[in-house]
């Protein structure tokens, strides 16, 4: 049978099932774009209710990290690098965008070691790398403060704002009115920390789940997996991931994480805090740390209006919003989730056809 | 943000190597990847190799998924 032929009897096999608002969370941007692209959710809607999750780092970046990096802007000789997906995300007052019109220095790179490079062209300048991402990225951030540091490139540093997975996922799941019936997992979180990361949403509040990867028989067979469990009592994990998912994951990509960085809480936009959910610069590589370096604390506050903060926990669709497709575009988003590519609203938006999705 | 890709290694030069992604050549930092060799395909994410790909298992959902639906009526 060949792979085409395999997943139309997968898709017939879930259409055919005796279903109704099944509640799958998809927890990646990048699962929740290619579910989108691929034309998933409207497919099995509304048997199963595909909802998107926290893990778009760019949208639940707080506006009081935006405005720090601001305030390091306005020091002399500085250049902030930053992938590209943050320049539009807003602060409490301006975005980067903004800043840079006005003559600000900012490079968009494609990696962190871009940034490293940044700094050994411009010794008079300190450069400052926007950290954003969850463990998929910290690693190779930390291998980028580590080389600053063995060359003695003290004019690089990193503003951290990255995240972990594990808390948020919890905070989700301990919601007593959460509706979510089985859980696809960030495929590439699990590339660095294994599959085994992700089987406490199993053991510990029986909701299957699965790890998978971003084509069509990845995602489908995913949603199989999970729906299959619905009469069992006793739900299940899998591994679907095997060509780039092992149970310990990236061994060494984790020992990087652990020598760099130290967990801390962390401000989710339009979530608040979570504690451990943040992964901060260590005392052996402060030196990198912008924050100590500028003598800067991250002062959190929201004026967001929309309910971005809820569509990122599972509890609201884009077209709940009152201002989704009509203020709130890609050209001009109001909310977070409307900036990058791997926003929830970004992507219902590019998508959409008519009415919920 | 998260997006990864994949691509073959074709040449190794210390932590970098030349890899053919989708036949564009772009120099990849590997130090990531334990043991790797020309030929090995990798996963890249903001120009790191992240893992290793196993294709042993390029068919593994396939192998899975066709048994099953084979052996089972309705779910």
């Amino acid at each position: 049978m060949s792979k085409e032929d395999l997943i139309i009897r997968l898709v017939n096999k879930i259409k055919s099932c005796k279903l109704q608002d099944f509640s799958i969370m998809e927890v990646c941007g990048t699962h929740t774009q290619s579910i989108s692209k691929l034309g998933i959710r409207e497919l099995f809607y509304p048997k199963i209710n595909l909802i998107s999750g926290p893990g778009c780092p760019v949208c639940v970046t707080s506006e009081g990290y935006i405005d720090v990096a601001i305030e390091i802007l306005n020091r002399k000789n500085v250049i902030i690098t930053t992938f590209g997906d943050l320049m539009k995300v807003k602060g409490s007052k301006e975005n980067l965008i903004e800043e840079r019109e006005k003559g600000k220095k900012i490079n968009i790179v494609y990696s962190p070691l871009d940034a490293v490079k940044i700094a050994e062209e411009n010794k008079d300048s300190q450069v400052v790398f926007l950290a954003v991402g969850f463990e998929t990225t910290a690693p190779l951030i930390g291998l980028a403060i580590k080389k600053a540091k063995e060359n003695n490139i003290n004019n690089f540093s990193v503003l951290s704002n990255l995240k972990v997975m594990k808390p948020v996922l919890h905070k989700i799941l301990k919601d007593e009115n959460h509706k979510i019936q089985g859980i696809i997992c960030p495929g590439h979180v699990a590339v660095i920390k294994g599959a085994e990361y992700f089987s406490f949403i199993t053991e510990e509040y029986n909701i299957p789940a699965v790890v998978t990867g971003f084509e069509s028989l990845d995602i489908i067979s995913a949603i199989y997996f999970l729906i299959k469990q619905k009469n069992v009592n006793k739900k299940q994990f899998k591994n679907l991931y095997k060509t780039c998912v092992t149970s310990k994951g990236n061994l060494f990509a984790n020992e990087i994480m652990k020598e760099v960085f130290l967990n801390n809480h962390c401000t989710w936009r339009g979530i608040g805090e979570i504690p451990n959910s943040g992964l901060y610069v260590n005392n052996k590589y402060q030196d990198f740390d912008a924050l100590k370096k500028f003598n800067l604390t991250i002062k959190e506050e929201s004026n967001d209006c929309c309910v971005c903060g809820e569509i990122i926990l599972g509890k609201k669709f884009p077209d709940n919003c009152k201002f989704f497709g009509r203020e709130c575009t890609p050209e001009a988003p109001v909310g977070p989730c409307m900036v990058s590519s791997e926003g929830t609203c970004s992507i219902y938006y590019k998508y959409r056809k008519v009415g919920k999705f | 943000m998260c997006l990864a890709i994949p691509g073959r290694i074709k040449f190794i030069d210390g932590n970098l190597a030349d890899v053919d992604i989708m036949g564009v050549e772009k120099k990849v930092d590997i130090q990531l990847i334990e043991n790797p060799k020309v030929e090995d395909y990798i996963l890249i994410h903001a120009g790191f190799g992240i893992q290793k790909i196993d294709v042993d298992y390029f068919s593994y959902l396939q192998n899975i998924f066709q048994k099953e639906i084979d052996n089972e009526e309705n779910i």
